[in-house]
């Protein structure tokens, strides 16, 4: 009767109730037809014990130092610094739009916050040079799902909590896979701009130009050498190094740049408090799920199902790859990894595959999924920012997609990609 | 239905007072646990001297951060949900199936409530926490260690202010289903940029 709890969640779930009702109602309702009125209890703790967690703390900092800097206004001096590198190249603003994204990465973790930051300001330039609003929106949306994918990141660390990997194996293990997609997708803007004559390139940028622009980006672009630099040595567990983030994201933007105000600060602290508030109750609610899941013996249940439709393990990750594409269609990434993840995390285990890098692969995979309708967050994002239908920016980002899609595939069937950083640093054998 | 409209307005107006405290009291305490763990690290790797409470404390922090500043988000409307269903049916269909969910979260909620209590007040609540003491006379003479049941109180005063949203929430759409959203007092929408981990 318990294994019943799966499919119940997944009706709630597409009825529309909210993910973190329906991870209790479903196993709640089971366990009461099934006489097991005292393991509710057991629910409610484990709530409670998933949210009581120092290492979970890390989410809650890292929203808010991504808050400070968004809010500081650092946007603008990424976008200038990317200009000065990248600018001359042919399709000029649109290359710049893919490096701001794997610069600011580095610094929020989140692609919600870059399209915000960084659209606002670069889609109307790219307007203005002559590019069509659709394709700088496209390219927008494209390149900010870089944000989750090179550290520091949201929902690695919730895949981390979930699964009790570390979050310093994930985060290294995130970079290479991350500059991957910018690389693929510059090439892409660099065979469309031949193609279909996109602007010219701006002059190149003189040595004084670049250096300005490398001097006033400087303070930003130093939050994930300090966030990096701090775990890898050893000095700061995730955690504080996510509080010092903050710390240093507060003290840039009130002190040196002098782009926040005291005044600012009760808005980003409840802005960044709200938000993690909803992606704390998730987790608790998902580490009550996953106790569920283990008594119900779902995942050796769907582990029997796969592996009766083929054994080789390259063929359930494609077929795996498909199932996280399409559930990425419906919903964000940090709620699939959390439903997902306890579930198919043990099925691969035990295939052999690396868990950090199956861990990359569903991060990569339902990134990329925040970029396809209907439940695209990042769409949703790109769609405020520039004005244009949700449907119109589905359409233009068809061939980044695609190109996402093949990247998904290298990093799916090379591990080296994700793992070989991890390896050099000790966190994987 | 004027007495059902009044009883709508009359518990937002609560739930908006409440809530706006518990934003204010979960911001203070988000600020708080950025202090406590740069104390942390300050102490232990430039005083050299770590201090046994930070981590208990930003803990403690944290959970009423959370126990405060969720019901904002569900009350407008930022737990996440997959609403295709919901929009693509007819407006009174629609309605009614809100209702249904609602009351499903509200069974949910008010199972939770109870459990809560039970904890909170029950034998675990009376251990204390590790490392956490307040005060108990001015002169800061007498210090008492904390029971556990102050922390996992957070949890029982989230779900009872999501209890109360979602009671609020289920009595909107009763309303609506036979009215239309006409005369109820309109919730300040969340700002879906950035409403999530992504």
């Amino acid at each position: 009767m318990l294994s019943f709890f799966l499919p119940l969640f997944l009706v709630f779930l597409m009825l529309g109730l909210p993910v973190v009702f329906g991870l209790l109602a479903a196993p709640a309702i089971l366990l009461w037809l099934n006489g097991q009125e005292r393991d509710i209890v057991l629910l409610y703790r484990n709530v409670y014990e998933g949210m009581n967690s120092f290492p979970l703390m890390a989410i809650p900092f890292f929203m808010l130092a991504g808050e400070l800097m968004n809010r500081g206004g650092i946007s603008a001096r990424i976008v200038g610094f990317a200009q000065a590198m990248v600018g001359h190249f042919r399709g000029g603003l649109a290359q710049v739009n893919v490096v701001d994204s794997m610069l600011f990465a580095g610094i929020s973790g989140s692609a919600v916050a870059d399209v915000s930051a960084l659209g606002s300001i670069i889609i109307p330039q790219m307007e203005k040079k002559g590019y069509p609003k659709p394709f700088a929106a496209a390219i927008t949306a494209a390149s900010a799902i870089i944000g989750p994918i090179i550290p520091p990141s949201g929902i690695m660390i919730i895949y981390a909590y979930v699964m009790g990997e570390s979050v310093a194996a994930l985060f290294l293990a995130g970079i290479v896979p991350g500059v991957l997609i910018g690389i693929a997708l510059m090439i892409t803007i660099k065979l469309m701009a031949d193609r279909y004559n996109l602007p010219q390139a701006q002059p190149r940028a003189t040595w004084g130009d670049a250096a300005r622009a490398g001097g006033a980006a400087f303070w930003p672009l130093m939050t994930p050498i300090i966030l990096m630099g701090g775990i890898l040595s050893g000095v700061f567990t995730p955690t504080e190094a996510a509080a010092v983030a903050v710390g240093y994201s507060f003290f840039i933007s009130i002190f040196v740049l002098r782009t926040l105000t005291w005044r600012d600060i009760p808005g980003v602290l409840t802005r960044a408090g709200i938000t993690s508030s909803v992606v704390m109750l998730l987790v608790g609610a998902a580490m009550a799920f996953k106790t569920v899941a283990a008594l119900a013996h779902t995942p050796e249940l769907l582990a029997s199902t796969l592996l009766s439709i083929t054994e080789n393990p390259l063929l359930l990750l494609l077929l795996v790859n498909l199932l996280l594409f399409v559930v990425g269609m419906f919903l964000d990434a940090g709620p699939a990894i959390i439903i997902l993840g306890p579930i198919l995390g043990p099925i691969f285990a035990s295939l052999g595959v690396d868990p950090v890098h199956f861990a990359v692969v569903m991060v990569v995979n339902l990134t990329v999924g925040l970029l396809t309708p209907p439940m695209g967050l990042v769409l949703f994002a790109t769609s405020a920012v520039s004005g244009l239908r949700v449907e119109t920016i589905a359409r233009a980002v068809m061939p980044f997609l695609l190109v996402e899609f093949l990247v998904i595939l290298l990093i799916t069937y090379i591990p080296a990609i994700s793992l070989t950083l991890p390896r050099l640093v000790g966190f994987v054998d | 239905m004027t007495a059902l409209l009044a009883i709508c307005n009359g518990l937002g107006l609560l739930n908006g007072a409440l809530l706006a405290v518990g934003r204010w009291i979960g911001a203070i305490c988000l600020g708080l646990m950025v202090v406590v763990i740069l104390a942390q690290v300050f102490f232990r790797y430039v005083v050299q001297s770590a201090l046994p409470w930070p981590e208990e404390a930003s803990r403690f922090l944290m959970m009423w951060s959370t126990g405060l500043m969720a019901p904002t988000a569900f009350r407008r409307g930022g737990f996440v949900a997959i609403d295709m269903v919901i929009r693509l049916l007819p407006r009174l269909v629609a309605t009614g199936l809100s209702i249904l969910l609602m009351g499903v979260t509200i069974l949910v909620l008010w199972i939770a409530l109870g459990i809560g209590w039970s904890e909170v007040t029950g034998i675990g609540g009376r251990f204390e926490t590790d490392s956490l003491r307040v005060p108990v006379s001015l002169d800061l003479s007498v210090w008492m260690k904390v029971p556990k049941s102050w922390m996992m109180a957070s949890m029982l005063v989230g779900v009872a202010l999501l209890l109360l949203v979602a009671v609020e929430l289920a009595l909107r759409n009763l309303y609506a289903l036979t009215r239309g959203p006409q005369g109820l007092r309109e919730i300040p929408d969340i700002v879906v940029l950035g409403s999530g981990a992504e």
